[in-house]
């Protein structure tokens, strides 16, 4: 479904991506492991067209997404949903505008209803166990956790292919990260969908990971099924993997 | 910056239009800045008027008040003084608003969901900044007359027929068109930069205070380096 070949980003003398190639088949959970500043988001931003490689390439259910621009980037974005590390919802708008907005702005040449693109953001938001009570209410007054599922609710209901997770559990308490792994897991459960999952929470990447990368200087230092990583010779992997394993 | 403001020009050319955020735009641009620009047309013909009478009198020309104010305000003081206060009323609000969605990702979400942000957040507000510019400075014409008119003829004491008629005579049509052109140039300016300064933001809390700073500064100079360019080619020495 996504596919990274030999990727390669700098930004002045620092080298954020040297060579990084991976596979993500469909249907499946990805999770990018790294330290903070290892280019976890610049690979993920890649992915989505974002940002623009300075070499390599990345192919999106056989889309070259790299090179794209305007409206065929656009529509090659279309199979997208993203969340965001601060779930980036806009705080002009209500929770049920935030939800719609992918319906209501991105698809103005098929207008649908407006019951029914209420309708398909108050399914969506069950989806992420959150009432009509939220409908009206702006970013500011709910919690982080709230955010974060009014986030995966956005990405979800345009029934995008691919969501892409940003950090989802950072900054978020024991029983919300759990809460969020589950939405992760559910979206892929229910929904079929192919999840790209960018994260420095060992714990919650191996809990939802079909596969798993652990990004380091930038390339992947080891890369696998979350057996395959733990397994893993590398000094710096058995580092990053200890400052979890060896606390459980 | 060029750039930037080409491609909002190409996208302002492309479906979908959304009248009802430029009808927002609108509503904050102008009708938010209406009363300080109201106050402050009001007052600058009020204190004009009495440098003006003290001047003319020297001549016994007191009755060319009112012409003399209506003048330059049309030509000059509306469009710039409009400018610059709508500058840091709204100009300000808008860098900070897109400043403020650029570092908190909002803008890079949009994108995700396949909406460009120049044609969802920078279109509306340069369209609604080209057209409430010309209308918040005819707003400063009248108060700013009618502040003039107050001063003039009730506390200068100058007769209402020759301060009437000596305006009649002083400014036409061409005047008023001259200052709205101005205003309408000076509208593509600060919006373009203020979008641009918001949107290009990067670093944080300081990097969106150093946009909107830097944005509103920039606009300012470029009003009076436009106004000069402007009257110099109309004008002339």
């Amino acid at each position: 479904m996504i596919e990274v070949r030999d990727l390669y980003k700098s930004f002045g003398d620092n080298h954020v991506l040297r060579g990084i190639s991976l596979t993500i088949p469909r249907g499946t959970t990805y999770v990018v492991l790294g330290g903070s500043g290892s280019g976890k988001t610049v690979l993920m931003k890649h992915v989505i067209g974002l940002l623009e490689p300075d070499r390599g390439e990345v192919l999106v259910a056989g889309t070259r997404i790299t090179g794209l621009r305007g409206r065929a980037l656009t529509e090659a974005r279309r199979v997208f949903g993203m969340v965001f590390q601060g779930a980036a919802l806009f705080d002009s708008m209500t929770v049920l505008e935030n939800v719609t907005f992918p319906l209501t702005e991105a698809r103005q040449g098929a207008r649908l209803p407006l019951s029914e693109v209420r309708r398909r953001a108050i399914e969506k938001l069950a989806v992420v166990d959150l009432g009509e009570d939220v409908l009206d209410q702006y970013p500011a007054q709910l919690s982080g956790g709230m955010r974060k599922r009014v986030a995966l609710a956005r990405a979800l209901v345009s029934d995008p292919q691919i969501v892409l997770y940003d950090e989802p559990t950072t900054g978020l308490d024991p029983i919300t990260t759990d809460y969020v792994d589950g939405m992760i897991l559910n979206a892929k459960r229910r929904l079929g969908i192919t999840s790209m999952v960018i994260s420095h929470d060992v714990a919650s990447a191996f809990k939802v990971a079909d596969r798993l990368a652990l990004l380091y200087d930038g390339h992947l230092a080891a890369e696998g099924t979350p057996a395959e990583v733990r397994e893993s010779k590398e000094p710096f992997v058995q580092r990053f993997l200890s400052t979890w394993f060896e606390k459980q | 910056m060029i750039l930037f403001a080409g491609e909002t020009f190409a996208w302002a050319l492309r479906p979908p239009f959304r009248a009802g955020l430029v009808l927002q735009q609108m509503a904050f641009v102008g009708v938010g800045s209406a009363f300080i620009v109201g106050v402050t047309g009001t007052f600058a013909g009020m204190v004009l008027a009495l440098q003006m009478n003290v001047a003319l009198r020297q001549f016994a020309a007191e009755g060319y008040v009112g012409g003399s104010v209506g003048f330059s305000l049309a030509r000059e003081l509306a469009p710039v003084f409009t400018a610059l206060m709508i500058t840091g009323r709204s100009g300000s609000a808008i860098a900070t608003e897109l400043g403020t969605m650029r570092v908190t990702e909002q803008i890079d979400a949009m994108e995700t969901m396949a909406v460009n942000p120049i044609h969802y957040l920078v279109v509306p507000r340069v369209v609604a900044s080209l057209l409430m510019f010309p209308v918040l400075t005819m707003l400063f014409n009248l108060m700013g007359y009618g502040g003039a008119f107050v001063m003039g003829v009730f506390v200068a004491r100058i007769p209402i027929g020759p301060f009437i008629f000596h305006t009649q005579e002083l400014v036409d049509q061409h005047d008023v068109g001259a200052g709205l052109f101005k205003a309408i140039v000076f509208g593509l300016i600060v919006s373009v930069i203020t979008t641009w300064r918001g949107y290009a933001a990067a670093g944080g809390a300081r990097g969106v205070g150093e946009g909107t700073t830097r944005g509103v500064v920039a606009s300012s100079i470029a009003i009076l380096l436009a106004d000069y360019a402007i009257t110099f080619v109309t004008v002339g020495t």
